[in-house]
């Protein structure tokens, strides 16, 4: 159906091309762009050739010491205080700046990855063009290329906008990022600092944050299931009971719920904090009605680690019933009828029905998205740090609480007390890790259950 | 042949190239000082942070600047974060940050090793020495260099309702937590590190700059936190996250805060307002006095400021930290001066309040607030210890170790 | 039967009367927040469920605010939602559309980055980030706007599950009768996914809304509020003043459930598209 050349285009090694091709084809091997430009393809010899020009232009001006400055970060490591009897003031001489190095060799190293890939794709084009001149097929004018962007085509014109974008503002800042996890940017070498290997490594896995990361990992999964599991299963039954017969208005229902879920969130948890603090209004409402006695504190600084845990889940299900209520509500709305039909005329009850005919069929086909909800559980930034930040204290743990997650104590490292970047940029691969070898076994598990 | 992937090498291509001339431009022009002009004439531009709630007074102080030197352009904006996050703030990127920022002292050691704040020249060093309080000019001195402008002192005390308490009640914490009710925050080593100086031990040291100079594991240490722990069974003793809340409904009946809160105070208990310093507290059976950090506010030079605004940046610091900018910002917002002159002004001198701060501010009193780059590590460690003690999740059999542990975190040197 | 009707009526009576219960479970902190907002409170610490003294004054005050331009927060906000809404939805489509229905050499290995990308925790791009944009002069809302939309290239899941779902039979008869891939995109791709786009649009719409932190780590270096955007300058609000923030506490949840309201309608207006949109990406994994 789309317009492939299903004919294999005859064969041609890149040494014929060299050694047969006139003059054009031999000089494309250093000047892209070349054959194209003899072909009358002048539109894209144009692009080649200036993206060249470019690239070395700019490889002469920057690039060579943009590249060279990355395998030290610069030079000049320490700082130094000098009077400047002139002025009657003192100057700060300061380090080289190995964030901006860092971040500009990174930048060097993804162009210069870019260009062999271009001059790859020349070499193609110059070969192509090659065999359609040795075997007189039609070569293609520069109306037919330019016109093919909106046809055979039609993903350049579609993915080049979002490529460029998803380059300079995810790929760049994620292989920067994995790189901070080599050096020593912490606090103390804020300026200029240097590639140290795999010692923030260590200093995570078996170092001072050892202590903090391992608790830290063991709570984040026991979350993570917990708050998947929990909305989930609420969210069905919930989907369930607004969905059974004789229940009127479900619109309106849903909505009821829905609306929590659609206030923002840093304002919902915000002040479900204060909401829940030992002074605050719900502790209020339950003191007056005789309920407690005294005061229980949910989730303040010296609150106890089960109940704070306990209570984080419970509100991470005020937020996330909704939502999976909803989604629910979609499948189930589509069920087929039949299977439950019959089994209630074989005298199964609700309760049987749902356990052993709704709930899987429900369950098989959010099976994915319960997937990317636990992953995105492991990463659930929100829910932790307005609700709790972190809170109750721990003391011992290294700049995290009883109830934070592996994200927001990433975050701590990187904006709290200690600024240690390159730990931080190590939990930030860590996380990645465990998020990948998890996607992995489900993806897998659920395969083999489709297939069965 | 893709020819997206070519539009898109192009596109990057373009995008890094116009991005490192960026980068390159601006790199290197902060450090050499090269300026010719006469040290009499001061010129520049220069921006200033300060706190968001501040930026109406300070406009005022800055048109005062001006009168006195019109060729510097001051740009006044709030910091991002507060001053309280100064260190964060400037840490995140100390080009973009402004070239005069105001900081608490005890992030000063931290500022000054990372390189990102200039050390005061000797003519400011000897007119700041001759104006304010030694203690001030000790919050401010690090590795005998002094490294900011000091303006205000801060020390909390204590704040009551006095148709409750009498001024002799809050002499001693056992009176007055027997008569009354006095509401604070535990989870706040700010507020209760102190004790452990009420109880003998020191922090960093007598100067605040020893890196082994902790004594905290100790048995004084332990007494303290067996003080703490003994506040949890305190009736008189209430742990709140809002302790202004409590006094407001009068579940309470005096509080702990500092002088940023006295407006506010005032409001709350209007004509039963009073304040007094800490009262004594019993510790290892004798009694102390207890204390309080004491924070000197100061401003700070950014040591990425332009070699020919450095002049106009030391110059703005310490106009806004004269005597009459003391006084203006004692007037606006309630902070006390650290300049001899103006503590000594009527207005300030008559200030229950300023009073009560500048009492405190005494050594017996207070401790100031070490500037080691390690307070950072401090806060983080010192917190869930305190709080602990409090609550009982801390042990008593364990205090020693707890205590070994949290003096070894933070005397590590790197 | 007579006990049979009496069973399902009794049955219903326990459902509504159990919606009900929850309802209200879910209700309440919601319908407290919003008394919150009209409570006159100076300590910064709303403690009881019915406010003790009913006053307008936090509306007004923050409406008026001159450290908290909340007027000026709406409008940037409101012109930065848009222009990310219309570039985003372009972006977001347009590499849905490319992954579902085209075919090209570079597409699978484009999913597997992308799957990969997305497994990174974002918050440590940030720094990375500031820089870049730093580099170009762009710390203001245009930069925000650059970062939202470079981000939408890689949210392309629900919307191609959605174009998966939709069959290719029309395609092809358009493409037998001569019709370009692009005339396909535009006349049969694009109208066929109108709730998509609704809901692709509303999701971006939302976004400048709620994010307060990669706001923060942009705008924040200015030092001037009225640059802000919602989210940061109330986050803010809270966070950086010490003492006085107590005195705008109540101006600060009046100001949040000015923005939530609007939210929150569009929220639930949008239900439907977002439902479609997950079950559709589900049915496909």
């Amino acid at each position: 159906m789309f317009k492939r050349k299903d004919r294999k285009p005859p064969k041609a090694t890149y040494r014929e091309v060299w050694s047969k091709g006139g003059w054009a084809s031999k000089l494309s091997f250093f000047l892209m762009g070349i054959s194209s430009f003899k072909n009358g393809q002048w539109v894209r010899g144009i692009a080649y050739l200036g993206i060249q020009i470019a690239f070395f232009g700019w490889l002469i001006s920057q690039g060579i010491s943009a590249l060279s400055m990355l395998s030290n970060l610069g030079a000049i490591k320490t700082k130094q205080v000098v009077f400047d009897k002139q002025e009657g003031v003192y100057i700060t001489k300061l380090p080289d700046n190995s964030v901006t190095i860092l971040l500009f060799g990174v930048l060097a190293v993804l162009l210069l990855v870019g260009i062999i890939f271009l001059y790859v794709t020349n070499l193609r084009a110059t070969k192509k063009l090659y065999i359609d001149n040795r075997d007189g097929e039609h070569i293609e004018t520069n109306m037919e290329q330019l016109k093919s962007l909106f046809d055979s085509r039609l993903h350049t014109t579609l993915m080049t906008i979002p490529i460029i974008g998803i380059l300079a503002f995810t790929v760049l800042p994620t292989l920067y990022m994995i790189s901070m996890a080599f050096t020593n940017y912490d606090s103390k070498h804020s300026i200029g600092f240097s590639w140290t290997g795999f010692a923030a490594f260590k200093n995570v896995l078996s170092g001072d944050l050892a202590g903090t990361f391992f608790p830290v990992l063991g709570w984040t999964l026991i979350w993570a299931i917990c708050a998947t599991a929990t909305t989930f299963f609420f969210g069905v039954l919930l989907a369930m009971l607004i969905e059974s017969k004789g229940i009127k208005f479900k619109g309106v229902w849903r909505t009821i719920f829905v609306i929590v879920y659609a206030v923002p969130q840093f304002v919902s948890l915000l002040l479900m904090a204060q909401f829940l603090d030992p002074q605050g209004p719900l502790n209020n409402i339950l003191l007056n009605w005789g309920l407690i006695a005294h005061p229980i504190n949910f989730i303040g600084a010296s609150a106890n680690p089960l109940v704070a845990r306990i209570t984080v889940i419970v509100v991470n299900m005020w937020i996330g019933i909704p939502v999976s209520m909803l989604v629910s509500t979609a499948i189930i709305q589509n069920l087929p009828q039949d299977q439950i039909e019959a089994a209630r005329i074989d005298g199964a009850n609700a309760f049987q029905v749902f356990r052993s005919i709704t709930f899987p069929q429900i369950l098989f086909v959010m099976a994915p998205s319960l997937i990317q909800q636990f992953i995105g559980n492991i990463n659930n930034f929100n829910v932790i740090y307005l609700l709790t930040g972190g809170y109750p204290m721990n003391n011992n743990y290294v700049g995290a609480g009883d109830t934070d997650l592996l994200v927001t104590w990433l975050y701590n490292l990187v904006f709290g007390q200690t600024q240690r970047y390159n730990a931080s940029a190590v939990l930030g691969i860590l996380i990645f890790i465990l998020s990948a070898v998890f996607s992995l076994i489900a993806y897998r598990r659920t395969n083999a259950f489709k297939e069965g | 042949m893709k020819l997206w992937k070519k539009v898109a090498v192009v596109g990057t291509t373009l995008l890094a190239t116009v991005a490192l001339a960026a980068c390159s431009g601006g790199s290197n022009s902060s450090n050499t000082a090269s300026n010719k002009s006469s040290a009499d004439t001061v010129k520049g531009s220069v921006r200033l942070w300060v706190d968001t709630t501040q930026v109406p007074f300070y406009k005022t102080i800055v048109k005062n600047f001006n009168k006195k030197y019109p060729d510097v352009k001051v740009k006044l904006t709030q910091s991002p974060n507060g001053s309280a996050n100064a260190k964060t703030d400037v840490g995140k990127d100390p080009a973009k940050a402004a070239d005069v920022f105001e900081v608490p002292n005890d992030q000063l050691g931290q500022l000054a090793e990372s390189g990102y704040i200039n050390p005061l020249s000797p003519d400011a060093e000897k007119t700041v020495k001759a104006n304010n309080t030694e203690v001030s000019v000790t919050g401010v001195t690090w590795k005998d260099k002094m490294y900011a402008f000091p303006f205000a002192e801060q020390a909390q005390t204590i704040y009551y309702n006095k148709s409750k308490l009498t001024a002799e009640d809050v002499k001693s914490w056992d009176t007055l937590t027997s008569k009354g009710v006095l509401a604070t925050d535990f989870s706040n080593s700010y507020n209760f590190y102190p004790i452990m100086f009420s109880a003998g031990t020191e922090l960093f040291g007598k100067d605040g700059e020893t890196l082994k100079g902790t004594t905290a594991n100790t048995e004084q240490g332990v007494n303290a936190l067996k003080w703490l722990a003994a506040q949890k069974n305190n009736k008189g003793v209430m742990q709140t996250s809002n302790a202004l809340n409590q006094l407001k409904s009068g579940h309470a009946q005096a509080i702990i805060d500092g002088p940023w809160d006295a407006a506010n105070l005032r409001k709350i208990l209007g004509d039963n307002f009073a304040v007094a310093p800490y009262p004594t507290v019993k510790i290892g059976g004798e009694e102390k006095q207890m204390q309080a950090f004491l924070g000197i506010e100061a401003f700070a030079v950014n040591s990425h400021t332009d070699a020919k605004n450095q002049k106009a940046a030391a110059a703005l610091a310490e106009f806004i930290t004269n005597k009459e900018s003391q006084l203006i910002v004692y007037e606006e917002s309630g902070q006390i001066p650290t300049d001899k002159a103006t503590q000594a002004s009527e207005k300030v001198a008559s200030d229950p309040v300023a009073k009560a701060v500048m009492v405190m501010s005494k050594p017996g009193y207070s401790t100031l607030m070490p500037k080691m780059p390690q307070m950072a590590t401090f806060w983080d460690a010192a917190t869930p210890l305190i709080n602990g003690a409090y609550t009982g999740s801390v042990k008593e059999s364990q205090y020693t170790a707890k205590l070994d542990a949290f003096v070894t975190r933070i005397s590590k040197a790197n | 039967m007579k006990s049979y009707k009496l069973q399902r009526r009794l049955s219903l009576t326990f459902r509504y009367l159990l919606l009900v219960f929850l309802a209200i479970i879910w209700l309440v902190p919601i319908v407290w927040i919003i008394l919150a907002s009209f409570s006159y409170n100076d300590t910064g610490f709303v403690s009881t469920f019915w406010p003790e003294q009913f006053t307008m004054q936090n509306y007004i005050g923050i409406l008026n605010s001159q450290q908290f331009p909340f007027l000026d927060w709406m409008r940037n906000t409101f012109i930065v939602a848009v222009i990310s809404m219309v570039l985003s939805t372009f972006v977001t489509i347009s590499v849905a559309y490319a992954l579902s229905r085209l075919r090209f050499r570079f597409r699978k290995p484009f999913l597997q980055i992308a799957l990969v990308l997305g497994m990174f925790p974002g918050f440590m791009s940030m720094i990375a980030l500031y820089y870049i944009l730093k580099s170009f002069n762009m710390l203001n809302l245009g930069g925000l706007v650059l970062v939202y939309v470079g981000g939408a290239g890689l949210g392309f899941y629900i919307a191609k599950g959605f174009f998966d779902t939709i069959p290719r039979s029309m395609d092809e008869a358009a493409i037998i009768d001569g019709a370009t891939r692009w005339q396909v995109f535009i006349h049969i791709g694009l109208p066929m996914s109108r709730p998509m786009i609704v809901y692709t649009a509303l999701m971006a719409f939302i976004g400048p809304w709620i994010d307060f932190i990669f706001s923060g780590i942009i705008l924040s270096s200015s030092g001037n509020a009225r640059t802000y955007t919602i989210a940061y300058g109330l986050y803010n609000m809270l966070h950086s003043t010490k003492g006085s923030s107590t005195t705008y506490f109540t101006q600060f949840i009046a100001g949040c459930v000015i923005i939530a309201i609007p939210i929150t309608i569009l929220f639930v207006i949008m239900q439907k598209f977002y439902v479609n949109g997950i079950t559709a990406g589900a049915d496909k994994g």
